[in-house]
Order: structure tokens, then C-alpha cells, then sequence
């Protein structure tokens, strides 16, 4: 495959994904105000248990300004995440147009990459700059705070541009898996119901029982969201952000390596639907 | 009305029927499970770590939570065409073909789709509240039975008159319907909040607005007595119906509007 123009191809998909996006802007609004609702939401749920919960004072490091904070980023960052497959990647392998994509002079994965992850780019930029800057202006009690540190901030800056591509990386492979027309939706759906519930947008991971923070820490999906905003909050020393982003490339290549090895071996044997 | 019914059960018995040929068809019944069963797990591990919040336990807050996911997912079995009208009748131009025949417009779009997996949701939340009613300790007397059995109802109807405001306000807006999501799976999450401790804001909202707490939470507190008035109670119904009737009238205003789309 030749390298160079895929990756210019690429470019060209990014540009017209963006633009695409910022066409449907009463979309995006709407989608804000859902963010903005679910947000103060969780505030309110989280300012009660930590007011008048029997055991306030376990809350695993992570005080109740530090959780507003991961509140309103976990809103903006759960946008990345994918809850479906691509829509039109989707209708591709559902109506057989995988065949045209693979006539093209590009490498399907990388193609397909850059597609998903630019047309998700596309759409939720917006929404999750919106949805920050509601969250700096909501009331003191309920307001996104400073970050703990410039260094913090700085780490958090760059541990969001991973969480990205891990998201998509991870979208990739749940696409691959879905290859296998016959499976339907339901294994894929599983995977990106897990991956939700496992980021830290549900709930803080710190949150999450005391014996579970190990598995936590080292599963993929805290990647997605967790470890960019606790390096934000501060819960998380800057110190720790090299591991912290060393785990979400990590994670990223299998992600990416997992997804071209299966994507390879489905195309060898790909049974083209529709007509 | 009684042939209204029938075609309303026609409906139904069709697309049951239809949606049972694919072989995978229980694989969904899992796949709500999974959601229904999980969507609530933020709250039962935040109990677990902050303990209990005066005398709110997980029982306490499951039970208004579980009254509140089994009526939307009762209206979402049953009027699930006008879930999906805005985006498969309306956009279309199908919806023209519905106007030509001789019959109720309200049966003929609710009917419009049914799955059978939808009533994975209220079985799952009616199990949830019996368990909770057994946790509290509190029996299941026939008037109690009476009681949640209306605030069932009445959240059924108010969340098919969700779904029917959505339609109506289709007719106008066509697209950008996603602030809609506020009155449907989010809303529900308000009864996370237990009731005592709901910024005032929020309380008159999902009370006077969306009469969310009439049809979960006041219907509990007065089958557990926790001090409430208990007329509160009984008020599912009729504020349900209050929201339906408000959503058909835009409804009504939305088909007058009509001026068919699509090709």
C-alpha cells in the first residue's frame, strides 16, 4: 500500500468530516443542553453523598471539588466514546460496500480509522468545548475548578489527545469484530457498553470499591477518560503521568495491532452481502 | 374504539411475529438485561462506599428508581411508533399513507413498530421494586398493589404523551431532536436524588413540568409511609394523563400543520 497517499487521503476526509460537523449546529446545541442536564445531575447526586453520607470521609482521596471537576471533563471526554459503530462504516459492511472500499489504493484499516475517528471529531468537538465552558460557568458549588497544577494541566492536555486515539483504536476493533455479519450487534455492543461503564464516565473510578482499584488502574478502558482527568483534578500526581500515559499508548497499540490482525484475517475470507 | 383495539392488538401480533423469524431474536432480550441491570451501578457502589444518607438506603432509592424505569419502558413497548416516527414516518413521506386510511392516526402510528425486547425494561424494573418492597419490609397489601399498579400506569401514559410531544414538535422541527433525551433516558435519573435533598429547581421541574415525582416517587412514599400525605399518592394518574393530554393537543396542532415531506 502506498503510505503517502493514504495519508493524504486522509487528510481530505478530516477536512470534509469537520466541515460536516459544523453544519448541523441546532444538533449540536441540543446535545449540550442533554450534557449540561446530565452534569448538574451528577453534581447534585455526588454534593449529597458527600454531605450526608455515614461515611463521608471514605472517599479514596478524591474530594468532593475534585469530583464536580472530573463531573463536567467526564462529560465533555464521554464524547469520544463511541456507543455505536460508525454509522456509515456500519451500512458499508451491512449492504456489501466493503467490496468498493477495498478496490480503492488505500490501506482499508487506516482508511477507515481516519473516517470513524474524524467524523466523531467532527461532531463532538463542539459539544465537549460547550460543555466545558458551561461547567466554568455554573454556580460556585457546581463549577468546573482550576486545574491543580500548570504541569497537571499540561500532562492532562496531552493524556485527552491519547484518550482519543485510544478511543478510536478501540472503536477499530470493535468495527473489525463486527465484520462477522452473521454475530449481528450483539457482541459489539456488549464491548462498547463495558468500555462505558469501565472509563470513569458512569462513575469515578476512585470511586469504584477499594479492592478493584488495582484492575482499575491497569485495564484499558481507564484510558478513555480516567487518567486524563485525574492528572487534571490532581488526584493523580503529575509524577504519575508517564505511567499513566505510557498504560494508554500501551493500550492503544494492542488496540490498533488487535484490530489489523483481525481486520486481515476476516478480509481473507469476506463474503460480500447485498448486490 | 373496540376496532381501534383490535387493530392496535393486529399490530403487535405482526410484528411480534415478524421480529421472532431472526434466529438471534432472544440475544436482545439479553442485551437490554445487561443494559437495565448495569444502568444503575453508579448508584449501588456509591452506597457502598458513603454508606447510607440519613435513612436513604439502596432499597429506598431503587425502589423510586426501579417505579420510574418500568413505566418508561412499559410506554416504550407499547407506543414505540412514536418514538421512531420523527426519523422512519415523518422524513420519509410515509407518513401520507397513514393520513389516506379511515382509521384512529393515534393507533396507527403507536403500532407502527413493536419489539419484543422492550419488555425486558418494565420486567426488570417491576422485579426491582418487589425486591426493594421486600428489603423495606413493607407488604404487599392489596391497596398497595393498588397504588404502585396506578403509578405504573400513570407513568406509562405520561411517557407515551413524552413520545407524542416529541412527534408533534417533529412536524415542525424535522431535525435537531436530541434535547428530547432530557424527558426520556435521562429523566429518569433524577430519582437517583433522594427527595429530601433535590435542589428546589430540579424538584419543581420534574414535578410541575414532567410530573416525574408523582409517578414514582410520592406513590412510594406512601406505600411505605414516609410521611408524606398520602393522596400524593394517587396522583399518577391524573397528572399523566394531564401530561398526555397536553401532548396530544400539540400533537393535533402538528397534523393540521402537516404539509407531507420526502418524495
Amino acid at each position: 500500500m502506498n503510505m503517502k497517499q493514504t495519508g493524504r487521503a486522509s487528510r481530505s476526509l478530516l477536512r470534509i468530516s469537520m466541515a460536516e460537523g459544523l453544519q448541523y449546529r441546532a444538533s449540536a446545541i441540543s446535545g449540550v443542553f442533554v450534557s449540561v442536564f446530565w452534569g448538574i445531575l451528577e453534581c447534585v447526586l455526588f454534593t449529597v453523598f458527600f454531605t450526608y453520607g455515614d461515611n463521608a470521609w471514605n472517599n479514596n482521596g478524591l474530594s468532593l471539588k475534585q469530583t464536580i471537576s472530573y463531573v463536567w471533563l467526564g462529560q465533555a471526554l464521554f464524547l469520544f466514546q463511541r456507543m455505536s459503530i460508525d454509522g456509515e462504516l456500519m451500512d458499508k459492511i451491512n449492504n456489501g460496500n466493503v467490496g468498493i472500499d477495498l478496490c480503492r489504493p488505500l490501506d482499508l484499516y487506516t482508511h477507515w480509522f481516519v473516517k470513524s475517528s474524524a467524523g466523531k471529531l467532527g461532531t463532538s468537538w463542539i459539544r465537549s468545548a460547550a460543555t466545558v465552558l458551561a461547567g466554568l460557568l455554573m454556580p460556585a458549588g457546581y463549577a468546573l475548578g482550576a486545574p491543580s497544577s500548570l504541569q497537571g494541566f499540561l500532562s492532562f492536555l496531552l493524556s485527552v489527545a491519547m484518550a482519543f486515539i485510544l478511543c478510536s483504536a478501540f472503536a477499530m476493533l470493535v468495527t473489525a469484530i463486527r465484520l462477522n455479519v452473521t454475530w449481528g450487534d450483539g457482541p459489539t455492543y456488549m464491548l462498547l457498553l463495558l468500555s462505558g461503564i469501565l472509563s470513569g464516565t458512569y462513575l469515578p473510578l476512585r470511586l469504584w470499591p477499594d479492592e478493584l482499584q488495582t484492575f482499575l488502574y491497569l485495564q484499558p478502558f481507564g484510558g478513555f477518560a480516567d487518567i486524563p482527568i485525574q492528572l487534571y483534578v490532581g488526584s493523580m500526581a503529575p509524577a504519575a503521568a508517564l505511567p499513566g500515559m505510557g498504560l494508554q499508548l500501551l493500550w492503544s497499540l494492542v488496540f490498533v495491532l488487535g484490530g489489523r490482525w483481525i481486520m486481515n484475517r476476516k478480509l481473507q475470507t469476506i463474503i460480500v452481502q447485498g448486490g | 374504539m373496540i376496532s381501534e383495539a383490535k387493530i392496535y392488538g393486529k399490530y403487535l401480533r405482526m410484528h411480534l411475529l415478524s421480529g421472532m423469524e431472526y434466529k438471534g431474536w432472544w440475544l436482545m432480550l439479553i442485551q437490554v438485561f445487561v443494559v437495565v441491570v448495569t444502568d444503575p451501578i453508579s448508584t449501588v457502589l456509591l452506597f457502598s462506599r458513603f454508606g447510607n444518607i440519613g435513612e436513604w438506603t439502596v432499597a429506598h432509592i431503587i425502589l423510586v428508581y426501579a417505579l420510574a424505569v418500568a413505566s418508561f419502558g412499559l410506554a416504550e413497548s407499547l407506543c414505540r411508533g412514536f418514538d421512531y416516527f420523527p426519523w422512519q414516518l415523518l422524513r420519509t413521506g410515509e407518513f401520507d399513507r397513514l393520513l389516506l386510511r379511515p382509521r384512529s392516526l393515534f393507533v396507527q402510528v403507536a403500532a407502527s413498530r413493536f419489539h419484543l425486547h422492550r419488555l425486558v425494561r418494565p420486567a426488570t424494573g417491576i422485579g426491582a421494586v418487589l425486591w426493594a418492597l421486600r428489603e423495606l419490609e413493607v407488604p404487599l397489601t392489596p391497596l398497595n398493589a393498588l397504588i404502585l399498579g396506578l403509578a405504573l400506569a400513570g407513568g406509562c401514559i405520561m411517557y407515551c404523551g413524552v413520545f407524542v410531544l416529541t412527534s408533534g414538535v417533529a412536524f415542525f422541527t424535522v431535525k435537531g431532536l436530541d434535547w428530547i433525551y432530557l424527558f426520556t433516558n435521562a429523566s429518569y435519573q433524577v430519582t437517583r436524588v433522594p427527595e429530601p435533598y433535590m435542589p428546589r429547581a430540579l424538584k419543581s421541574m420534574f414535578s410541575f413540568v414532567l410530573p416525574m415525582l408523582f409517578i414514582s416517587f410520592y406513590p412510594a412514599a406512601t406505600v411505605c409511609g414516609w410521611g408524606y400525605p398520602a393522596w400524593l399518592g394517587y396522583l399518577a394518574l391524573p397528572a399523566g394523563a394531564a401530561f398526555l393530554g397536553f401532548s396530544l393537543i400539540i400533537w393535533r396542532i402538528g397534523v393540521r400543520h402537516y404539509k407531507s415531506t420526502g418524495s
